[in-house]
């Protein structure tokens, strides 16, 4: 079963539209909340990146354990052994941060091509891959992801590779249903009629002009799913290790204090992946709505 | 109605029944190509050899490989030295009771609030109802089991703490449900269905078979109970196994609870591959299973949609 369908894309009544009249204002506030996040992510990967924090994430301040937030000096409070939670939480982008994006990349470029195989040659090549869909979902992710993690190594490479290819074949069928949407259009027709190559009407007429805000879609709805998986992985202790941080291990590591009433140094982290996932699922549906005319509940 | 549906369901269950094995078959080499390309040749801690006669080759392998698992022959764990099957079946049953438990409990709480929403129209509360989805279906799983046992059991001492103690606690069953809660509610589970329930059951409430059952003063939801209900739950029953499976990973994690997740965790710390081989093949077939389920449900209902 799949939450996407297709419905008409920007090519018809919808295409006359300006942005503004097509906008709903829901549609609106999720985009800006979303833009937000990933400007708040952008901007916070860069500081970890230069190692621009304010205040040095390992330095243990036993003085000063479990702060709350707004305590001079630690702006979100410190977390069990008195480490700066503000600057854990803006080193802890890093460990999903290029791993998304290679996910992101693989899931994108490989859907395109078997979405592109099935929906402009058709035939067997839809067959098989309805096939290979049916199969990677037959597979929970995170039982597929440890059966990796324990062949090879647990390395976050390794894993996002995984979600990459277990992205794929939403992305193949979004193309997939797309094209066989557009094929039906005057313009395809004319463009073989005028015998431009196969490779042209593909590249340039289907994929780039009227396939890239899907794509773009599909990308930030793929870097919620990397922030979940990431966040899992070094929560069950296959990600980043101690004392370097990460949103995952930060909970794992509070935790163990959760019970005492100290629940801050495992919320924090916590609502930083709720409102991570939340800013790029939300971005994710308010520019489909926007850009493509529908939604995907 | 019930003579027609006889042949396609015969008929669409064995192609589903054909489909399943095809991709029980796929499962398995996507499983042994992980194990082969994998150093140190974790196939050989199997008892993989080449069988007889069959050149030596990574199909060879593969038939060796598929042929000891089809007489269920799944090895030895390497930790414990158990053979896996019965290991499986053990803490199986665990996940099942989790998986499935948190399915019923989370229709319970679905079903009413989707069929109401349904009946009674778009209303102001749906907006909130929207934006509060998107927000639980954001929500750590593993923060939101600490939460639910800082508030139920330690503050409010509502469910025992711990379950499972060599020492009989009274109600300590009730402690399952606590799990079953968090991973029925999590990770989008339960807004995902309400969502599905309310927009399938809203489709066929407008259909035009049902307003000639309204004007004719029949029973509507007689009428509608099968497009508009049965088809939708088995559907999304269906599509959230893989969800509820890999979510049982982390919620076993943080309630101890003796299962198939936590086995999975325990064997990829350990790099136990004969284990974790297993899990991935056993949480396949639950997969398929469960699809198989709903195709045939589907037809039963449906049986036009099967004469393609």
């Amino acid at each position: 079963m799949r939450h996407y369908v297709q419905a008409p894309g920007p090519v018809g009544e919808f295409s006359q539209l300006t942005l503004w009249q097509r906008a709903e204002t829901l549609d609106l506030v999720y985009v800006g909340y979303g833009l937000l996040v990933v400007a708040l992510v952008l901007a916070s990967y860069l500081l970890g990146a230069f190692g621009w924090l304010p205040h040095d994430p390992q330095a243990i301040n036993v003085g000063l354990i479990n702060a709350a937030p707004f305590t001079p000096g630690h702006l979100l409070g410190t977390d069990f052994l008195g480490r700066d939670l503000q600057a854990r939480l803006i080193l802890g982008i890093q460990a999903y941060f290029l791993p998304g994006l290679l996910a992101i990349t693989i899931s994108i470029v490989g859907g395109c091509v078997l979405g592109i195989l099935a929906g402009y040659r058709g035939g067997w090549f839809d067959t098989i891959i309805t096939y290979f869909d049916n199969l990677l979902d037959s597979f929970p992710r995170l039982v597929l992801i440890l059966l990796v993690i324990a062949a090879f190594k647990p390395d976050i490479t390794y894993v996002m590779v995984v979600v990459g290819i277990t992205g794929m074949p939403v992305t193949a069928n979004l193309i997939a249903g797309k094209i066989a949407f557009l094929r039906q259009k005057n313009f395809i027709e004319a463009a073989h009629a005028l015998g431009l190559p196969a490779h042209t009407v593909v590249l340039k007429h289907i994929l780039w002009l009227n396939c890239r805000a899907l794509l773009v879609i599909q990308a930030t709805l793929g870097m919620a799913e990397a922030i979940l998986v990431e966040t899992s992985l070094s929560y069950l202790g296959f990600g980043v290790q101690e004392p370097a941080p990460s949103w995952g291990n930060m909970i794992q590591a509070g935790a163990n204090y959760f019970l005492q009433g100290h629940f801050w140094p495992s919320t924090a982290p916590a609502l930083a992946i709720l409102a991570a996932i939340l800013g790029f699922q939300l971005l994710g549906d308010g520019l489909n709505s926007l850009l493509e005319g529908r939604r995907r509940n | 109605m019930k003579f027609a549906a006889v042949k396609p369901v015969s008929r669409v269950l064995a192609r589903e029944l054909a489909v399943t094995a095809l991709l029980l078959v796929g499962v398995s080499v996507v499983v042994f190509a992980i194990l082969y390309l994998a150093p140190g040749d974790p196939l050989h801690t199997l008892g993989v050899r080449e069988a007889p006669g069959l050149p030596r080759s990574w199909y060879g392998h593969y038939a060796a490989w598929f042929g000891k698992m089809l007489q269920g022959d799944f090895g030895h764990s390497i930790r414990t030295g158990l053979p896996v099957l019965p290991e499986l079946a053990r803490v199986g049953v665990n996940t099942l009771t989790l998986t499935l438990g948190s399915l019923v409990l989370t229709l319970l709480i679905a079903v009413p609030i989707a069929v109401h929403a349904a009946a009674h129209g778009d209303t102001a509360g749906n907006t909130a109802a929207t934006i509060g989805a998107y927000i639980l279906s954001a929500v750590p799983v593993f923060w939101f089991g600490y939460l639910v046992v800082y508030v139920f059991i330690h503050q409010f001492g509502m469910f025992p703490l711990i379950s499972g103690t060599a020492t009989k606690q009274a109600h300590a069953w009730l402690y399952s449900l606590v799990p079953i809660f968090v991973l029925g509610t999590a990770s989008g589970t339960l807004s995902e269905m309400i969502r599905h329930l309310r927009e399938e059951l809203q489709r066929v409430l407008a259909e035009d078979y049902i307003r000639t059952a309204r004007a004719k003063g029949a029973p509507v939801w007689r009428h509608a109970f099968k497009e508009g209900f049965l088809i939708p739950v088995t559907e999304i029953m269906s599509a959230k196994i893989p969800f509820l499976l890999g979510g049982a990973v982390i919620v076993e994690q943080v309630f101890n609870w003796p299962g198939m997740g936590r086995m999975a965790w325990q064997a990829a710390q350990d790099r136990d591959f004969p284990v974790i081989m297993g899990i991935a093949l056993l949480a396949a077939a639950f997969v398929r299973f469960g699809n198989l389920l709903q195709r045939v449900v589907f037809t039963a209902v449906n049986p036009r949609a099967s004469q393609e």
